[in-house]
């Protein structure tokens, strides 16, 4: 039994059109979801094979080469015996329109055989009381997502796989639902998030996974990916003086508008520095890359490296 | 069993909760409805006071045809020679009576004659309405996504295939059987308290209506398994009418054998077995009016019988052939 909640290995899916063309949305991915709880990021620009990866994951594609594993079992010869431990929100919500935000998820519970308290309190944690008799196609898009984030809690999950969840939320919904998916993750259960909100991914994950065209990117720790940095930037009242102050101690500084960008892995040093100049920090910052940031360079260079 | 048994209580409820099917459902009832009100309302028989008058309106023109015999014997083939022409007139020129009240102004409600009437005409509606319930049952879930919400609960396909499969058939052939009894149950009770009713009819007509059940409940499958095929309930309803028309062509184009046409199999179901005229089934030699004395065939003897289960085999391979492609497609297809 493997320790990872999801694993791939060699996953490929192609698309061919009625003309005989080929699109290749994932090629060769390797995923690896440590289990344990926790929230861990799929990042891609739009086309790059996230959702055919849900998909596939459960059971909605058919790979065309490759493996998979949920919970340490191959799917999807064995997903229905692990799929009860798998919540799931692919792209946009799909219920019945015509019926109730509750009768959607009254059938869902009833065909795993789950009690209907277990959909109330579904409704009570998405927030959904009191609009939950409602027809769904009233809802806002933001309901809609409360509904279909309700319909993964269902099961009482152990991986919950959200597919843009905070689409069309207003701000307060987005603060609302990435308190649910922190909470969830610290208790206990492993979240895959994919998002293309990549403030939220930094916010709320412990581990990314990005992908592009298909390919795997880089993977691993949040703080691991964003890696460590040396350079920081000083606000000051005279940059000039600070440059030239910050050079004498042999740190590299260079102005940057009212402030200087100095390179130093010792912050403590440029404040000591221009202490001993008579030259008073008014802000200091660590330049260190933001998760956007190192997505743009790395599909940017997959991107060049598609086109060379 | 136990988890397929909920999956079926689900789909059932999904089923009787959906709009459409409700309003499919209530137009089953109501068609039938219609017809047998109209039904009944035109075999009315006439009352005393409409008798008195057929019965002048019958003796008045007896006694103009009788005065204009008397007054031309020969237009009656009564001969100058005979002795008493009034007498001959008399004999000649019957009692048409009856003439008024069964073939002329009033039907009378039998219901072996009804069966090939109003029966096949309910019959038909409900074997449509019922293939749009299937169809649209299905096509709602495709068109709204829900399917694949449906299979993230459910990933064995060939369970929610065979539940959902299940729960339109059934509960077509539930609703046809009710209202087909009921529609031939009150126009058995009618028949009765109108005399009309021989014995074996209305075990014969209810018989009539269980088969036109099973044919409904066919035309559900069949609704259901194409929408499952193509995922559209206007694809399905395309398709059937484009097959319908394209297919009526092509039979009459290359001279198909009417034994072979789809509506002529239906009434056998429908009707236990049916004919249809075949020129290769006419006895050879010269053609021969009807009621000639020297008649030696009619054009009754040109007809073939397509028997219930001709028609079953015919019509059958064509549910189980769309139903595999249906089934296996929805096994092996990626789910939007």
């Amino acid at each position: 039994m493997s320790d990872l909640v999801i694993e791939t290995r060699g996953l490929r899916k192609e698309f061919r059109s009625v003309r005989g063309g080929l699109r290749v949305a994932v090629q060769n991915l390797d995923l690896a979801v440590p289990g344990g709880g926790g929230v861990h990021g799929f990042l891609g620009p739009n086309g790059s094979g996230k959702t055919t990866t849900i998909r596939m994951l459960l059971g909605l594609a058919r790979p065309t080469r490759g493996t998979m594993r949920l919970f340490g079992e191959p799917v999807p010869a064995r997903l229905p015996q692990v799929i009860g431990r798998v919540g799931a929100v692919v792209e946009s919500p799909k219920f019945s329109p015509n019926f109730t935000g509750r009768l959607n998820l009254e059938l869902l519970a009833a065909s795993i055989g789950a009690p209907r308290s277990r959909v109330d309190q579904a409704i009570a944690t998405v927030q959904l009381d009191g609009r939950d008799k409602d027809k769904y196609k009233s809802y806002s898009l933001g309901m809609k997502q409360r509904v279909a984030i309700a319909a993964t809690l269902l099961k009482d999950p152990a991986l919950l796989i959200l597919d843009e969840p905070t689409n069309g939320l207003d701000p307060a919904g987005i603060r609302e639902i990435r308190e649910t998916i922190r909470g969830l993750g610290e208790a206990g259960v492993t979240v895959l998030l994919s998002s293309h909100i990549l403030a939220e991914v930094q916010h709320v994950c412990t581990s990314a996974t990005i992908i592009g065209n298909g390919r795997l990117l880089a993977s691993g720790r949040v703080e691991d990916l964003l890696g460590t940095s040396t350079a920081h930037r000083a606000v000051v009242p005279d940059p000039v003086r600070a440059a030239e102050a910050l050079g004498r101690a042999a740190l590299p500084a260079t102005v940057d508008g009212d402030a200087v960008r100095v390179e130093t892995d010792d912050p403590a040093r440029i404040t000591q520095v221009l202490g001993e100049a008579g030259i008073w920090l008014r802000e200091l910052t660590s330049l260190r890359p933001d998760l956007e940031t190192v997505f743009l360079d790395l599909t940017r260079s997959e991107q060049l490296g598609d086109h060379q | 069993m136990k988890a397929f048994l909920q999956l079926l209580r689900v789909e059932l409820r999904r089923y009787l909760r959906r709009r459409a099917v409700q309003l499919l459902m209530a137009a089953c009832v109501a068609v039938p409805l219609v017809i047998g009100v109209v039904t009944i309302l035109d075999t009315e028989p006439p009352s005393d006071t409409e008798i008195a008058l057929i019965e002048d309106e019958a003796k008045a023109n007896r006694q103009a045809e009788l005065d204009y015999c008397t007054e031309n014997p020969a237009d009656y083939g009564i001969g100058s020679t005979e002795d008493d022409v009034a007498a001959a007139c008399e004999r000649l020129i019957s009692d048409n009576f009856d003439d008024y009240t069964e073939y002329g102004y009033y039907d009378t409600l039998r219901l072996d004659d009804q069966q090939n009437d109003s029966g096949v005409a309910v019959a038909s509606f409900l074997a449509i309405l019922l293939l749009l319930a299937g169809t649209t049952f299905t096509g709602h879930d495709w068109n709204s996504g829900s399917v694949s919400n449906q299979l993230l609960f459910e990933p064995r396909r060939a369970r929610v295939w065979a539940a959902k499969a299940l729960v339109v058939t059934g509960g077509a052939l539930v609703a046809a059987a009710v209202i087909m009894s009921a529609y031939w149950a009150v126009l058995g009770l009618v028949a009765h308290s109108r005399d009309t009713l021989a014995t074996g009819d209305l075990l014969d007509a209810l018989q009539m209506g269980w088969r036109s059940a099973g044919v409904a409940a066919a035309a559900a499958l069949l609704g259901f398994v194409l929408t499952m095929l193509f995922r559209s309930t206007v694809a399905t309803i395309g398709v059937l009418l484009g097959a319908s028309v394209a297919g009526s062509l092509l039979l009459a184009a290359i001279g198909v054998s009417e034994r072979w046409n789809p509506a002529v199999n239906l009434l056998a179901l429908i009707d236990n077995g049916t004919t249809y005229y075949s020129e290769d089934a006419c006895p050879t030699g010269p053609e021969v009016i009807e009621g000639d004395p020297d008649e030696t065939y009619s054009y009754d003897s040109c007809e073939l019988e397509v028997t219930f289960s001709d028609a079953s085999l015919y019509l059958g391979s064509f549910l189980l052939v769309g139903g595999v492609a249906s089934f296996v497609s929805f096994r092996r297809r990626d789910v939007p």
